[in-house]
């Protein structure tokens, strides 16, 4: 088997990329991966180096590796990271939240850190349990309340774009399940950048057409110290599930993500005939926090933090 | 003869006959290069590198989520 060389220069290649027909050294790959988010950020016109982003930290590969790029890219990068209380053998939050803290401290970077027990006096874990409807799924309500704190933190901040680090995996996984369900309103509303409204900033998602095998990549060549055990609770997940499929088709059809992702993209203009999306169109907002409802009055994240007191 | 593989906190003991490419030792696991990035001290790996006896490789999980 004749060694795998880079294609920029002569250097053994550390990743081969089937599905791009390219390999690269570590080097080389670093470089690349730099290359395709400023390509895709003036792509979508996600924001410049003019605007201050908040960009939403788990601990985990993609949003380090994400900061670490927007990072050296010079933009106006500031984290956010929110410990959501939950335990499992691995005293996940915890530890996760010390990955985000050592990372922005190498690197001399601003981390907003939001406890969930701390500031509406329960864990995520304790707030499903409360709830009928979170019993069995402590991710919806883990989802629910992510969202809403990363909303009002990015408004608080005075960061009016929200930058999180779904990667092309994360956006195949969730069109398969919205496309198997014909969850048409989520489907008009996935797209790399989410303008701001009814009390929403305006989202972006620079590493929306990379691979997490290449998100990955980018964190071990870059020597990014991040939490690889699982979140206890995502067992059995459902966006697991589909991203298995997804990567079973991709094994065999080298390239099958991205087009199904991408084709996507070029489809939904004529699909839905907005070429702008906005997460809220129109509906009512919540008296308390400002935020979308779907039902008059407070919103679920008030009325579940509201019993908390 | 055999090759030491890391994944996470377990170790993973594969027997081999002879020096296997980097996408053979991960076929045997079960695994591909879809799923796991394989790493030689601190060095990621392409498909095609050889691993030999005694070799102990860290294997990266590359899908999350929840």
């Amino acid at each position: 088997m004749p060694a795998m060389l880079c294609h920029r220069c002569d250097q053994m290649a550390a990743i081969r990329m089937k599905e791009h027909r390219l390999q690269f050294c570590k080097d080389h790959y670093i470089e690349w991966i730099i290359e395709q988010t400023e390509h895709v950020i003036h792509k979508y016109q996600m924001f410049t180096r003019h605007d201050r982003v908040l960009v939403a930290v788990s601990g985990g590969k993609d949003s380090l590796s994400l900061w670490d790029v927007l990072w050296k890219l010079n933009y106006q990068a500031e984290g956010m990271y929110i410990n959501l209380g939950i335990e499992g053998d691995e005293h996940y939050s915890d530890k996760s939240e010390s990955y985000a803290r050592r990372f922005a401290e190498d690197r001399g970077l601003k981390l907003h850190v939001v406890n969930v027990r701390a500031q509406y006096g329960k864990t995520i874990p304790e707030l499903a349990r409360q709830k009928k409807w979170g019993q069995d799924r402590p991710c919806a309500v883990c989802g629910m309340v992510k969202r809403h704190i990363m909303n009002q933190a990015a408004q608080d901040s005075g960061s009016p774009i929200l930058v999180t680090a779904h990667n092309l995996d994360d956006e195949a996984a969730v069109l398969l399940l919205n496309t198997m369900n014909w969850q048409v309103d989520l489907m008009r509303r996935q797209a790399p950048v989410l303008e701001a409204g009814g009390g929403l900033p305006r989202k972006a998602k620079p590493f929306c057409r990379l691979y997490e095998r290449e998100t990955a990549a980018y964190a071990v060549v870059r020597g990014i110290d991040y939490i690889e055990e699982e979140c206890p609770h995502s067992d059995g997940s459902t966006q697991l599930y589909y991203k298995g499929i997804l990567n079973r088709m991709e094994g065999d059809h080298a390239g099958y993500k991205l087009q199904f992702y991408a084709s996507f993209l070029s489809a939904r203009e004529r699909l839905f005939g907005a070429k702008v999306v906005k997460e809220f169109e129109e509906g009512q907002t919540c008296p308390r926090c400002g935020q979308p409802t779907k039902t008059e009055g407070l919103c679920a994240f008030c009325k579940m933090t509201t019993f908390v007191g | 003869m055999s090759i030491t593989f890391l994944l996470r906190k377990q170790e993973i003991l594969l027997p081999i006959e002879k020096t296997l490419m980097v996408k053979e030792a991960l076929q045997r696991l079960g695994y591909s290069s879809e799923t796991h990035l394989v790493v030689r001290a601190g060095e990621l790996l392409n498909d095609n590198e050889p691993l030999r006896d005694g070799d102990r490789v860290k294997l990266v999980p590359v899908i999350s989520g929840g």
